[in-house]
């Protein structure tokens, strides 16, 4: 919609920005020549006064241009994303995880800000180019056949130029520009070890290698930019010397009378404003071209999230109930290509701690995601011989935490109560029973758990499935690794609580390796790879 | 995005300092700018000679009167293009000469301070933003002097060479630029300004809510929340697009201006210029005279179209240098241990390795010790664990023992005062195995070789076998094998794995591992300790370590507990 509204808006201004370009031209030829056939001031001030006004519409022409331009970008930007990220919600979780989210928080953020330049730079002189420059040639042409056969014939020669230089160039380039990564990073990496360089006494030799790591930077980009500011130069060279080759016609053609003054001077005016607008598009195409790549990742994930339907109707049809015995017949995950587990059969009674063990990749994560909901999954999986489906959302019965505590900004008590009333009693005893009691419910988290250290992040992830549990009344407490970044003390405390909390009347799941947790179970359930036939 | 800032604010004299390393000076740098003056001068002078070649040519004169200017209207186009492509060569070249400076002189800076004093939190988005901070400086020469000098030697040319034709339009073109620059620039900048104001935190605010929202959407979901979550994220979006949309008034009219007031310009050079035409004598002015002071202020506005993006690249650089100036400032805060003696006796081989009384060590702008140490002391060849809650103080007690702190009572190595010894001396005798080691993104061979030069492939294959990697490197194609970036192909394990090589080689005789299996799968975290230690079986090991570690891999173990390292008595060996 926006973009629609944007082009009409540019069309309109090129049009008017025209018009100004052909009349300001006009009534200087017009001033000039009258001055010259000796017409006083006072007889010319009229025209003057009216080249005045028009020298003020195209400044507010200016003006409009960068204003909508400025706007057009703004809403552009906004309605891109927030449709990717309703797009990413309909990809779900288990496609998130693939993409690294900080990156795909990086194309919405600071990669919009790529179509900046394309929408204030770039699309203008697009639009401009396509409606002043060929007004002008007409003009011209009307006025000065000659003059204007020379613009037709340079004029073209500029993007054929460019795309010539641009594919002679094309290897060269793209092998320089691997080496400008290496020896970018080099620095990077150089201060990103310095620690280590200094545990071994190497700091001082760095200096001397960043010298000579920067001054072979150095070659190689100019190496590169000898050749990218060619077609610059080619783009200038064609526009300044078709303007002198017009200039020198029409002085000829003065000199031998075939031609007025006012004809020439009106032609040679107008001369340089038909490169204009091409020249910008020229010099904005890096620009252009970033903006273009930020809005192709952006439209993949549209498209992607276009070939999933909306999960809405197996949202309404599912009712879960809350409570449960949770059990799992045969259940496998599958991403596309084959089972990533055996499958795995299991009861979770109420009142009892599970532990699910496996070696690193056997694929426990997996196994948590299918019931979650966020992987695909084979089997059965059931709450009270009701089969729960496959998809990604909310599960009445359910209260988890992962590896990752993925805490939100806010205080402590805002994550224990995520996405239910809070009540502070209760988030002080699910801290208490997650054996957390030295955590103030009314201490900030940060960004991705900042101002927390690990070991508290995690319990106060653990506190939040607990407070969940409690106010929910869910009959399964899932938890993934929940004493990795504990100390043995508070490890056995958490178990305490775990304890209590399945005395309660729920049925508790850990994953893990620690001995202790594995000691302290009630049951254990295994869950080991898949085998491929023939695989190393 | 929210970096660590140290308290305190930013020095001026060290942004200046930094602003001053990132402008070059040589001939170099020069060049590029007389080229940059002659490039913009052959503009205005092709529309002049033009204009004063079709004039004249009216007046019908023999053509050998008018062969001057052809030529000059041919030589200027081609000038325009050459000088352009000369200034960019050579002002490029003369940046990245400066980069050189730069980036030497930001690394002296960073030594002392790595690593506790560059924040303990965001260390890589630290150094990242730093690098491309560093980068931006070069936008310095290249986008804010150059063009300003290109455009006032400019703009004084053309007002010089229009009063000499005739000094009343040659007023109104000064008085035009002059409105123009000034107008260019107080409005570039505060439309600038107003954006670092409104538009900074907002945008700091929407991607905070996007990492937010994206690094939990599965909590979000699993407990109802991904709805209000969302509406966060479409609220600070909001948020930022109507600031956008209101600071769009403002993004227009340095442009604007220029435009206006080069149309002044040239209807005042006609209301000055047309009455002299009639003149005769001194005063008076010729047909193509009228021609060239008309249209010349044209082609300067052109020129001069450049200041107002020079004042906005100006913040953007301004803001870089202050940037660095806050991470990376010249003195190193206190609490980072730079300065050692000069003392070189010889150590004594039978005190402990390690004595510690009466320690205690603050990091960067903490109020309170992040450890105090009683009393800790470590014979040598002994291998001591030291448990602890995460956030205890266990990693703090790792760098002072390598000279990171600085710390206050005593610390004796091998019975000498550490205080006396030179900083490279304790770190000679004492490795670090960090929690994270860092990797270089090289081969494992250039990972290992900097630890000891001498060392033959040999060596590092036996020293791979060691620590348990003969395998792996072999797997992988020997020495050769790449680690990727930061070590992205290389698991928790393997890092350690090839820090202790690395310690190994270097042969400290005292070895402290901070957190090994911090970043290591749980069934995998005993092989690993396991290795370890019997790999470093004939040094003095302290091993730091959260976790429960199997009975029997250390001789004695002690305890941090809020801060303060508690002996917990001796275990038999």
């Amino acid at each position: 919609m926006s973009a629609r509204w944007f082009l009409v808006s540019g069309a309109a201004i090129g049009v008017a920005t025209t018009a100004c370009i052909l009349a300001f031209a006009w009534l200087l030829t017009g001033c000039i020549t009258g001055a010259i056939d000796g017409r006083p001031l006072g007889e010319l001030l009229p025209q003057v006064g009216i080249l005045v006004v028009v020298a003020l519409v195209r400044a507010v022409l200016v003006y409009a241009q960068e204003l909508v331009a400025a706007r057009g970008a703004a809403r552009v930007k906004s309605e891109l994303r927030l449709g990717v990220l309703d797009a990413v919600r309909r990809l779900g979780p288990a496609w998130l995880a693939e993409q690294n989210s900080s990156r795909v928080a990086t194309l919405l953020g600071r990669g919009m800000d790529a179509l900046d330049d394309y929408f204030s730079k770039y699309l203008p002189q697009l639009i401009l180019t396509v409606i002043v420059t060929p007004v002008i040639v007409l003009v011209i042409l009307l006025n000065d056949p000659i003059s204007a056969a020379f613009i037709l014939v340079t004029l073209p020669l500029i993007p054929i130029f460019m795309i010539l230089i641009g594919l002679a160039t094309q290897s060269v380039q793209r092998r320089q520009w691997t080496i400008l990564g290496d020896l970018s990073s080099g620095f990077v990496d150089t201060l990103g070890g310095l620690a280590t360089l200094k545990i071994f006494g190497r700091e001082r030799r760095q200096v001397d290698r960043m010298r000579s790591i920067t001054r072979d930077y150095r070659t190689q980009t100019m190496r590169v930019l000898r050749v990218s500011f060619l077609s610059s130069f080619a783009l200038e060279l064609a526009a300044s010397l078709s303007v002198a080759l017009v200039a020198v016609s029409i002085g000829l053609r003065l000199v031998d009378g075939s031609m007025g003054l006012s004809v020439g001077l009106f032609v040679l005016l107008l001369a340089p404003e038909a490169f204009l607008p091409l020249r910008q598009v020229g010099t904005n195409f890096h620009a252009a071209a970033e903006g273009v790549a930020a809005a192709e990742d952006a439209f993949e994930v549209l498209d992607l999230a276009k070939e999933r339907p909306a999960d809405a109707a197996a949202l309404a049809a599912q009712a879960d109930a809350a409570s449960g015995t949770l059990t799992l017949t045969a259940v496998s995950v599958d991403y596309g290509n084959g089972p990533v587990l055996a499958p795995v059969s299991g009861e979770f009674p109420i009142g009892t701690v599970t532990v699910i063990v496996g070696a690193s990749g056997a694929g426990k994560s997996s196994l948590l995601g299918a019931i979650l909901g966020f992987a695909p999954h084979t089997g059965t999986i059931a709450l009270d011989g009701t089969t729960i489906l496959s998809s990604a959302h909310e599960r009445p019965w359910l209260a988890w935490t992962g590896q990752r505590p993925s805490l939100v900004v806010g205080s402590v008590a805002d994550n224990v109560a995520l996405g239910a009333e809070m009540d502070p009693e209760r988030v002080r005893s699910a801290l208490d029973l997650a054996a957390a009691p030295e955590i103030s419910p009314e201490l900030a988290v940060g960004v991705a758990g900042a101002g927390l250290s690990g070991g508290q992040a995690q319990r106060v992830g653990i506190a939040r499935a607990i407070y969940r549990s409690l106010d929910r009344g869910c009959s399964v407490v899932l938890l993934d690794e929940p004493s990795s970044a504990l100390d043995t003390r508070t490890e056995s405390a958490l178990l305490d609580g775990l304890r209590v909390l399945a005395d309660s009347g729920i049925a508790v799941v850990v994953v893990s390796h620690r001995r202790a947790v594995i000691e302290r179970a009630d049951a254990v359930l295994t869950v080991e790879p898949r085998v491929l036939a023939g695989a190393p | 995005m929210r970096a660590h800032v140290r308290p305190g604010g930013v020095n001026a004299r060290e942004v200046r300092s930094i602003l001053s390393t990132a402008q070059p000076r040589t001939a170099g740098w020069v060049w590029g700018v007389v080229f940059g003056v002659l490039a913009a001068l052959s503009t205005v002078a092709l529309l002049a000679t033009s204009a004063f070649l079709i004039t004249r040519a009216a007046e019908q004169p023999p053509i050998l009167y008018l062969s001057m200017a052809v030529v000059g209207v041919r030589a200027f186009a081609l000038g325009r293009a050459f000088f352009r492509y000369l200034e960019r060569l050579a002002s490029h070249d003369a940046a990245f000469r400066q980069l050189e400076t730069v980036r030497v002189d930001l690394l002296k800076r960073l030594i002392p301070l790595a690593p506790d004093g560059l924040g303990r939190t965001r260390r890589g988005s630290l150094l990242s933003s730093l690098v491309s901070d560093v980068d931006e400086l070069q936008n310095l020469p290249l986008r804010v002097v150059q063009p300003l000098l290109t455009s006032v030697g400019v703009a004084a040319i053309a007002v010089w060479v229009v009063a000499l034709l005739s000094p009343t339009a040659a007023v109104g073109l000064a008085v035009a630029l002059v409105a123009a620059f000034g107008i260019g620039i107080v409005v570039a900048g505060s439309v600038a300004a107003s954006a670092e104001r409104t538009l900074a935190p907002k945008r700091a605010a929407l991607l905070d809510a996007l990492l937010d929202y994206l690094g939990s959407i599965d909590v979000l979901i699993a407990y109802g929340a991904e709805e209000a979550g969302r509406e966060k994220v479409t609220a600070a979006d909001r948020n930022l697009t109507r600031a956008l949309t209101a600071r769009s008034l403002g993004a227009g009219i340095a442009a604007a201006a220029l435009s206006l007031f080069s149309g002044l310009a040239v209807a005042w050079s006609l209301v000055a210029g047309i009455p002299a035409l009639s003149e005769t004598g001194s005063g008076g002015l010729s047909g193509p005279g009228l021609a060239v002071i008309v249209l010349v202020p044209l082609a300067v506005f052109e020129v001069v179209a450049s200041v107002p993006l020079a004042v906005s690249a100006w913040r953007q650089v301004r803001s870089s240098a202050q940037r660095i100036a806050r991470v990376a400032p010249n003195e190193a805060p206190t609490e980072i241990a730079c300065r050692g003696g000069s003392s070189e006796r010889m150590p004594d081989p039978a005190a402990p390795a390690i004595d510690l009384s009466a320690v205690a060590a603050r990091w960067p702008g903490a109020t309170v010790p992040a450890l105090s140490v009683p009393s800790f002391s470590v014979r040598r060849g002994e291998r001591v664990l030291i448990e602890g809650a995460s956030g205890a103080g266990k990693t703090t007690l790792a760098h002072v023992l390598v000279r990171f702190l600085e710390y206050s009572g005593s610390y004796r190595l091998f019975g000498q005062d550490v205080r006396e010894l030179p900083v490279e001396t304790v770190r000679g005798v004492v490795g670090l195995c960090e929690q994270i080691p860092y990797l270089f993104d090289e081969s494992v061979r250039q990972n290992l070789l900097f630890a000891r030069e001498t060392a033959t492939d040999a060596d590092l294959l036996d020293v791979l076998d060691r620590v348990g990697l003969g395998r792996w490197v072999a797997d992988r194609g020997g020495l050769d094998a790449r680690v990727g970036e930061r070590g992205s192909l290389v698991s928790g394990g393997q890092a350690q794995r090839i820090a202790l090589a690395r310690a190994l080689l270097r042969d400290f005789p005292v070895i402290v591992f901070d957190e090994p299996t911090a970043n290591v799968e749980a069934d995998l975290a005993e092989a690993l300790l396991e290795d370890l230690l019997r790999a470093s079986s004939d040094h003095t090991v302290v091993l730091i370590s959260h976790g429960d570690i199997p009975a029997g891999l250390v001789d004695r173990r002690v305890s941090v507990i809020d801060g303060i390292l508690v002996e917990a008595g001796s275990l038999p060996a």
